[in-house]
């Protein structure tokens, strides 16, 4: 999921892309990988997985298998499986995931729950995260 | 039995000797036929209509997209589409320019486009539909302030001057997404090209577009806004070549 130079790889061949001067409004549901570079308002929520780029805004709860933030989103996120969240990442909102990833200088205002197969819970309440492994 | 429908601008005297070749090729083919000019038919539907019931077993547009989007609107339209999509073929011999839907079809020269009649290489593809319009390659609209509103759940709203484009069969060999438009799959893809990451893409048969402007299909049918596109349920038998745009 993390590239050689440590980004945050983007889905090939994603289901749908939005490209970064389009703005979406509405509830957004999938059944394939979705990118989202540009703007979106409403709610997102796929089956597959999800990729918000580095300057995409999302005003939307997400909903996804696996999720790699990338840009701002102001809303909850869920991923059943696992989440990525880049450097770049400002995250206003509870995040509930199976696994997680934090890169530094990533900001997360919120909620973090990571429940894996034991459905350990961490109830963190967090203005910035500086730095996890 | 083969009919060959002639669009009005090849009345023209610089297409003479196109039509010439093609005509003299077709004779040495066997493939010789019915030649039906439109410049002097008021009713395209009904003409091709009863050429169907005549049993006609090949319709074929001789011109350009504009020619082949009035054939194929006049043949889907038809009452005897039913029988239509079992036996008669559609295919294009192009000439002069704005030809896109032949190009898709990997028919690029008239000369070309005889030899491929011959080989009678079938695919059944999809249909677009715009308005009271029918579409085989693509619907496109330049604008500012075009809203786009996908299976009415989202909208998208353009931020500046683009052109998007709703893909039936792609004629753009440049396109970001080329390898994924699927003339057989039953879905339209919307695309707006941009630079780095200025690319959409996304796939649905209920678009509906709203704002100032007009939606021009496969390059030659101008559809007021607003706009539904969609498919039709029924699909066309097209003759295609090896060098088309698409498996």
């Amino acid at each position: 999921m993390f590239s050689k130079d440590n980004k945050l790889e983007r889905l090939k061949d994603a289901e749908t892309i939005i490209g970064a001067s389009i703005r979406v409004k509405g509830n957004f549901n999938g059944k394939g990988d979705i990118v989202i570079e540009g703007f979106l308002e409403g709610s997102l929520k796929t089956e597959a997985n999800v990729f918000i780029g580095e300057k995409a805004r999302v005003n939307a709860n997400v909903e996804a298998n696996e999720a790699l933030i990338n840009g701002e989103i102001s809303g909850n996120i869920k991923a059943r499986r696992y989440l990525a969240i880049g450097k770049t990442a400002k995250i206003a909102g509870d995040v509930q995931c199976g696994e997680i990833s934090i890169e530094r200088g990533a900001s997360i205002t919120g909620q973090i729950i990571v429940s894996a197969s034991d459905a350990k819970r961490v109830d963190k309440k967090i203005e910035t995260v500086e730095e996890a492994e | 039995m083969n009919a060959y429908i002639y669009d009005d601008y090849l009345n023209k005297g610089r297409y003479r000797r196109a039509l010439n070749r093609i005509e003299i090729r077709l004779t040495d083919l066997g493939l010789n036929g019915k030649i039906i000019r439109l410049g002097s038919i008021k009713n395209v539907r009904d003409v091709i209509q009863a050429e169907i019931k005549n049993g006609i077993k090949n319709i074929i547009a001789v011109g350009n997209n504009e020619t082949a989007n009035k054939v194929i609107g006049a043949m889907i339209t038809n009452k005897a589409y039913g029988f239509f999509q079992k036996d008669v073929l559609f295919s294009i011999i192009p000439i002069g320019d704005n030809n896109s839907i032949a190009t898709s079809l990997g028919i690029k020269k008239e000369e070309d486009a005889c030899n491929i009649l011959l080989a009678r290489r079938i695919k059944q593809i999809d249909i677009g539909v715009a308005g009271n319009n029918i579409f085989l390659n693509k619907a496109e609209i330049t604008s500012s302030n075009a809203k786009v509103s996908i299976d009415e759940d989202y909208t998208l709203e353009l931020t500046k001057k683009t052109t998007v484009k709703i893909v039936n069969l792609n004629d753009d060999l440049g396109l970001f997404c080329k390898d994924r438009i699927d003339p057989y799959d039953n879905h339209l893809n919307l695309v707006i090209s941009g630079r780095g990451e200025d690319n959409t893409f996304l796939t649905s048969n209920n678009i509906k577009i709203s704002g100032e402007g007009e939606l021009i299909l496969d390059g030659s049918v101008a559809v007021p806004l607003p706009a539904e596109v969609g498919i039709i349920p029924q699909k066309i038998n097209v003759i295609v070549g090896k060098e088309r745009g698409f498996i």
